[in-house]
């Protein structure tokens, strides 16, 4: 995975070619392909905004990369079992990280990563044994770590790690629509007196969100892909407003005795969730809730889309054939 | 029956929570952005803390009591706080009167019956027994950004006793946060009804012909009225100092004015002749206002995984009662959330001018006198330990057990003849167990 991460730092080019309506930026960050939609006529701009987002997303990864030695998560993990520092914007994510573990019943936990070295989802019949994963468990529980606002601190257990990756890549985008609105409210609304502004399109790896509608009110239309599922099952969105994000991944799996193994893992018991949808994207005003929304839904197995129908929240299925 | 309620709410919200508003007001905070407008944040979760708390002094009193503690967080940092107590007290108290070596008889305070102390014991009023339901609230928000106004009121009712209070404070922010000055009033008005009414001041305790006619006229001629009131107020300043990231000192200075009927209705003072052998008991006197002043510094200190919490309060009153209190805390974090937090209270107090354990039969009658021992000289402290450790879902336990010792000790008062045999200031001992669960 290192080498994944030295790949990425060649290959942080910013690319911005033209498109009916506008241009799309493009560049690599998070492991995701990521693009940014402009519509406008003026590629100078275009191609600022698109530095503005790369920068950004960048940052991000960065920061909260776990294979990153010197990135935040790297040091929390390498300093597990003493209180680490944080600065402020950390505290803010690990705020949100501890609403969404309450807001999920303790679903939802940036600590379960460490349940990778149990479970190896290569599509073979490699399902550990109950011992490996109790064993795990102990290291394993938002419960169990400790923030300290006041001194802004953070202190989990030794052997314990975290994981920014299920909020990580959302949050960029919603940095990223928040830097941009900013950017084009300062330097050019302003200036021209206008409330028209140029509406743009966020797309990180298959998490998305828009500032608004684009020109005569349009909705944009995007094609979903979903990481292992062939292009016939591509999601077609319509948006305006909003974001939408997935959660969910067809190629990892295990098969043993004629039972599948979702790589969507329980924390509470370190086992698969029996028959989650292959997939989910969920629509939300901000991408980082549509993201924990659509992981939410997949720990609830096969009442997933009973769950969202439920909380009256749009979204998209795609189960196992 | 109120636990069970809250239990089921709180399972209610936790079977269907509004995902939608609360993720949104989480996202807020994450992204700095306005709230959205159709955000209804009212939907925030209660919080609550639930208490039992079981406190028994070795022969006398015994107190068990529930709190059911209530909070909310409003969108615009906006506090409410609700607190139901109840307490139950059963068992036996001081009457004032001396030890003596030979068996005592006592009227009740109601009139309606008699006790008799062994010789050589306390003379205990052995009929304490009472149940407390207190409710309080408090409203608390942000007037502005440096500005924070609260205020709350409290009702609390005995069988014979009723207190209502309000209050309210103004704090205000300063050098970004770092400085908090605050400054605060409350008002309190109480009413005793003893059973038996209140007794005249130094009427002497009828005892003699007890069921007779004789008695009846004589103990309702040694009383007063059947109630009577007194009236608080409280000034209240406060300074609160971020030191650095690891210290936080509070200092408070408050003043409390008290008038009306301060006197116990149910103490009494010995008198004694010249052998030391009691002769009569007359009910207590107390004047009618006391004023104190009240000095308190509290700092708390982080370590990396411990907090040393010490504070000391200095009180003196125009009743000459002059305390110290030193208190110290210090709470051990283990990574699992744990705790463990050891607690030493040392209290020391002077005695009221006019409390003398007894009054001499030849001496002139003083203007005020009580033998309550609890305002003469006194020295108490207290050792505990108490447990915490963090549950599922950000809900939380703990359990306290604690050590009461309290040492009433001589005023000076010479003692004589049989006094010289019995103990005058006894000692008392006081276990406290308290768990508490929150969520």
């Amino acid at each position: 995975m290192p080498s994944q991460h030295h790949q990425q730092i060649n290959t942080r080019k910013v690319s911005c070619q033209p498109r009916v309506g506008g241009f799309l930026v493009s560049f690599h960050a998070m492991a995701s392909q990521c693009e940014l939609l402009v519509d406008c006529d003026d590629q100078t701009l275009a191609q600022h905004l698109g530095k503005i987002a790369a920068t950004e997303a960048w940052r991000i990864e960065d920061k909260y990369s776990r294979y990153q030695q010197n990135s935040v998560c790297g040091q929390l993990n390498r300093h597990a079992g003493k209180p680490c520092k944080i600065d402020q914007e950390t505290l803010l994510l690990l705020n949100f990280a501890e609403q969404c573990y309450q807001l999920s019943d303790g679903l939802f936990d940036l600590t379960s990563g460490v349940l990778r070295k149990a479970w190896h989802f290569d599509g073979s019949d490699n399902v550990p044994n109950q011992t490996d994963v109790d064993a795990l468990l102990p290291f394993i529980g938002w419960s169990k770590v400790n923030i300290n606002k006041q001194l802004l601190e953070f202190t989990m257990l030794k052997s314990m790690e975290i994981d920014f990756g299920g909020i990580g890549k959302e949050y960029a985008v919603d940095r990223t629509v928040l830097l941009l609105s900013q950017w084009l409210s300062e330097n050019l609304l302003a200036k021209a007196n206008s409330n028209k502004t140029i509406p743009f399109l966020v797309n990180y790896g298959g998490d998305l969100a828009v500032n608004g509608a684009r020109a005569n009110n349009q909705a944009w239309q995007i094609g979903v892909e979903r990481s292992g599922l062939n292009q016939t099952n591509t999601t077609m969105v319509t948006m305006r407003e909003g974001a939408v994000a997935t959660s969910g991944d067809a190629h990892r799996f295990l098969l043993k005795n004629g039972h599948r193994y979702s790589h969507v893992l329980n924390v509470k018991t370190g086992w698969p969730v029996e028959n989650p949808p292959s997939a989910i994207t969920v629509a939300a005003p901000k991408c980082i809730q549509a993201g924990f929304l659509a992981t939410l839904a997949l720990l609830q197995g096969k009442e997933a889309e009973q769950f969202l129908t439920e909380q009256d929240i749009k979204f998209w299925a795609i189960r196992p054939d | 029956m109120q636990l069970i309620e809250t239990t089921e709410q709180k399972q209610k919200q936790k079977t269907k929570p509004n995902l939608k508003g609360l993720l949104t007001t989480a996202t807020c905070a994450l992204l700095g952005t306005q709230a959205h407008a159709e955000v209804n944040t009212s939907d925030d979760k209660w919080r609550f803390d639930t208490a039992i708390m079981h406190y028994n002094e070795a022969d006398r009193v015994t107190a068990t009591e529930a709190i059911i503690a209530a909070n909310k967080t409003y969108g615009n940092d906006e506090v409410l706080s609700l607190k139901l107590t109840i307490d139950a007290l059963t068992g036996a108290s001081a009457n004032g009167a001396v030890a003596q070596p030979d068996a005592q008889t006592f009227t009740r305070p109601s009139g309606n019956g008699q006790y008799i102390v062994e010789g050589g014991e306390t003379p205990l009023d052995n009929t304490f027994k009472d149940t407390r339901v207190q409710l309080t609230g408090q409203w608390t928000q942000p007037l502005s950004d440096v500005f924070t106004i609260s205020a709350g009121g409290n009702f609390s009712k005995e069988y014979d006793y009723m207190s209502i209070s309000g209050n309210t404070n103004l704090t205000r922010d300063f050098n970004q946060k770092n400085t908090t000055l605050s400054a605060g009033i409350a008002y309190a008005y109480d009413v005793i009804e003893p059973e038996g009414g209140i007794p005249k001041p130094f009427a002497e305790m009828v005892i003699a012909g007890f069921g007779s006619d004789e008695f009846d006229q004589a103990f309702a001629d040694s009383r007063l009225t059947g109630d009577d009131s007194k009236a608080t107020v409280d000034l209240l300043v406060g300074l609160t100092q971020v030191i650095n990231r690891n210290m936080i000192v509070q200092m408070n200075y408050s003043y409390s004015s008290v008038r009306g009927y301060l006197t116990d209705p149910f103490k009494v003072l010995s008198v004694v002749d010249v052998n030391g052998y009691a002769q009569s008991y007359l009910h207590e006197s107390r004047p009618d206002t006391r004023s104190k002043h009240a000095f308190y510094a509290q700092s708390k200190y982080h370590f990396g995984h411990s907090m040393l919490d010490t504070s000391y309060r200095y009180m003196t009153d125009d009743w000459e009662i002059d305390s110290h209190t030193f208190d110290v805390r210090y709470r051990v974090l283990f990574a699992s959330g744990h705790y463990l937090e050891p607690h030493l209270r040392f209290y020391s107090q002077s005695a009221a001018e006019f409390y003398q354990p007894f009054l001499q039969q030849d001496d002139v009658l003083p203007m005020y006198a009580s033998a309550d021992y609890r305002i003469g000289e006194l020295d108490t402290y207290t050792l505990g330990l108490q447990y915490g450790m963090p549950m599922d879902s950000g809900n939380s336990l703990s359990m306290r057990l604690e050590y009461y010792h309290q040492a009433p000790k001589s005023d000076g008062s010479a003692s004589f003849g049989v006094l010289n045999d019995v103990e005058l200031y006894e000692e008392l001992d006081a276990l406290i167990a308290q768990v508490t669960y929150s969520f």
